[in-house]
């Protein structure tokens, strides 16, 4: 994991970009732009805390690390948030000033013959596990049957949504 | 011979480390970010190796290898991220000779990083040849490898050992290939094997690699029949990856196809996909009405999901025939979106139960119009091993004599 310091960023220079893989996640403090691509049954979680100007992308491919063992944190919906958010907490952010938003958890390609899909169990974990945070979910593009790629732009928290033919979203 | 998935799987975690030690070199040396895009083994034919690098300008170094371990191995860079990195290591000094030793400089760093990692897993030492420069257009850069056909003199496939690193900032990628001599490799992993249960036979292995050639030969003719487009198939490969790689098996760019859901020994899904271009492409040449304007319809669609069909049933026969098992599939559902997010939920129904993927790969392209396919398999790993098991090798003598024979 890459941390990127805030001190040693001058002004001129253009803003940096961070790329998020799957089962990866990446913070900032200098106001990086954090990207994403191809999320379908994934879910990218932005965190952002405005007072201390952090921001973390991390992309959850699989509902919780029970499932499987061993392996990445990043790669689980549950263990992803958490590794997330004491990523940031170790860049001087605070839990109880961090926000989050959510995009992804599509059904496309849902093959699943009971119960609820990959997508939608990845949403559930991703709620529970930020709702046992006490971080508040305040936008959220998800579901559906398409692909999603994110951007999170580190000076203010907005994170955008591109779709396969549909507009673009910012949240 | 038998090589066990964990070993796999153990083997294409070490290449990873070595390639992400070796990256982490490169950038403490030049003061570029870059990052392991994916690593995977790749079990493919001899002349198929580097087709990924297309036509355009590459360099870089080779050497050889020696110990436990042999073979050679190379580090390969397109020629302007050569030059953006010897620029970053000689500032201002782009004389042609400065740019061939700052190349020569970084793959020495990279590559003793990439081989160090493997003998200190191995506990052994790997001893390594002076790094030769190379350059040359598209997979001719690659060096051969060193070893020799298989002991049984039968052999023309090989493991690779590929990583794409990417290189942030100006997105241009290298590539780490690494070609064990074949039976240096095979006992290596016979060695490291964890229990013979859980082994599948390397011959067999091939044979399924040939069998999904010709699966695809029978796709590439079903399509060549509906469009009279003279299709050939190009490609076929079986590759070992992270679950977290397989999506990036494809490019983000958007794609056209279908998916299928096959069940039975094994069970799993089969993509056929198609570039926006190529979908148009060849869902007009099905059609009898010239068609006006740049967008995808939903006449081109329809054409495609007709088409993804026959492929799907020509390429699940064929692998049905082979394994003297039936494969019985859903209907295809029609996709179009980005390329990694069609695969990442596909990744992820297969990896609740496993941490690794084999994903077969296979290509056909023709010369008379711009129109390339793609089919991607991805297999319950524990059945494929089942289903491979239970392969009779003289089955596919047999068919190596008359494919057509099974493949009608």
């Amino acid at each position: 994991m890459k941390v990127y310091d805030g001190s040693k960023a001058a002004e001129s220079e253009p803003t940096e970009r961070i790329k998020v893989g799957i089962a990866e996640y990446d913070v900032s403090t200098n106001g990086a732009v954090l990207t994403t691509s191809g999320l379908g049954s994934c879910i990218g979680v932005a965190i952002y805390d405005r007072a201390v100007g952090a921001s973390g992308l991390v992309h959850v491919m699989l509902p919780t690390a029970e499932d499987v063992d061993g392996g990445n944190p990043a790669k689980f919906a549950d263990t992803g948030v958490e590794t997330l958010v004491s990523a940031l907490e170790d860049e001087g952010a605070d839990s109880s000033n961090m926000i989050a938003k959510i995009a992804g958890g599509s059904d496309m390609l849902d093959f699943s013959k009971n119960g609820s899909g990959i997508g939608a169990r990845n949403l559930t974990v991703v709620r529970e596990t930020l709702d046992a945070l006490d971080i508040p979910i305040v936008e959220a593009d998800v579901g559906g049957d398409h692909g999603r790629s994110l951007r999170l732009e580190g000076e203010t928290g907005d994170l955008i949504v591109k779709s396969a033919n549909r507009e673009e979203k910012r949240l | 011979m038998k090589v066990d998935i964990q070993s796999l799987g153990t083997f294409n975690q070490l290449a990873h480390e070595g390639a992400q030690q070796a990256t982490a070199s490169m950038a403490q040396m030049t003061g570029i970010d870059a990052a392991v895009d994916v690593t995977k083994i790749t079990l493919v034919d001899r002349a198929d190796v580097g087709e990924e690098l297309d036509d355009g300008e590459y360099v870089g170094v080779q050497f050889d290898f020696e110990g436990e371990l042999s073979g050679r191995t190379a580090l390969v860079l397109d020629r302007p991220c050569s030059e953006t990195l010897t620029d970053a290591l000689l500032p201002g000094d782009s004389a042609a000779n400065m740019a061939q030793s700052g190349v020569k400089e970084i793959g020495n760093i990279m590559m003793s990083g990439f081989i160090d990692g493997w003998a200190d897993y191995l506990e052994t030492t790997i001893d390594h040849s002076p790094p030769t420069y190379i350059e040359g257009v598209g997979r001719d850069v690659i060096p051969a490898s060193k070893g020799e056909a298989g002991a049984d003199g039968r052999t023309d496939q090989l493991f690779v050992f590929k990583s794409q690193i990417e290189y942030i900032e100006e997105s241009v990628e290298f590539y780490i290939y690494m070609l064990p001599d074949y039976d240096s490799l095979t006992s290596l992993m016979t060695t490291h094997a964890d229990t013979e249960s859980d082994a599948i036979p390397i011959d067999k292995l091939e044979v399924f690699n040939q069998m999904t050639e010709r699966g695809t030969q029978k796709a590439a003719e079903n399509v060549s029949m509906m469009t009279g487009i003279d299709t050939e198939a190009e490609v076929s490969q079986i590759s070992f990856a992270r679950i977290e790689d397989v999506p990036k098996q494809i490019e983000n760019s958007r794609y056209v196809g279908t998916v299928v859901e096959f069940t039975g020994i094994p069970s799993g899904f089969l993509l056929v996909l198609f570039d926006e271009m190529s979908a148009k492409n060849v869902a007009e040449a099905m059609m009898p009405v010239e068609m006006d304007g740049d967008d995808l319809t939903d006449q081109h669609t329809a054409a495609i999901e007709e088409l993804g069909n026959i492929m799907t049933s020509g390429f699940v026969d064929g692998w049905a025939n082979v394994l003297r098992t039936s494969v019985d599939h859903t209907p295809p559902r029609l996709i179009h979106d980005m390329g990694q997010a069609i695969l990442d939920p596909l990744a992820a129904q297969v990896g609740r139960h496993q941490e690794h993927a084999f994903i077969v790969d296979s290509r056909m392209r023709t010369d008379d119009v711009e129109f390339e396919a793609e089919i991607h398999a991805l297999p319950n790993e524990q059945e494929l091993r089942e289903a491979l098991d239970a392969l009779m090798i003289e089955r596919a003598e047999e068919t190596d004599a008359d494919p057509d024979e099974i493949f009608q």
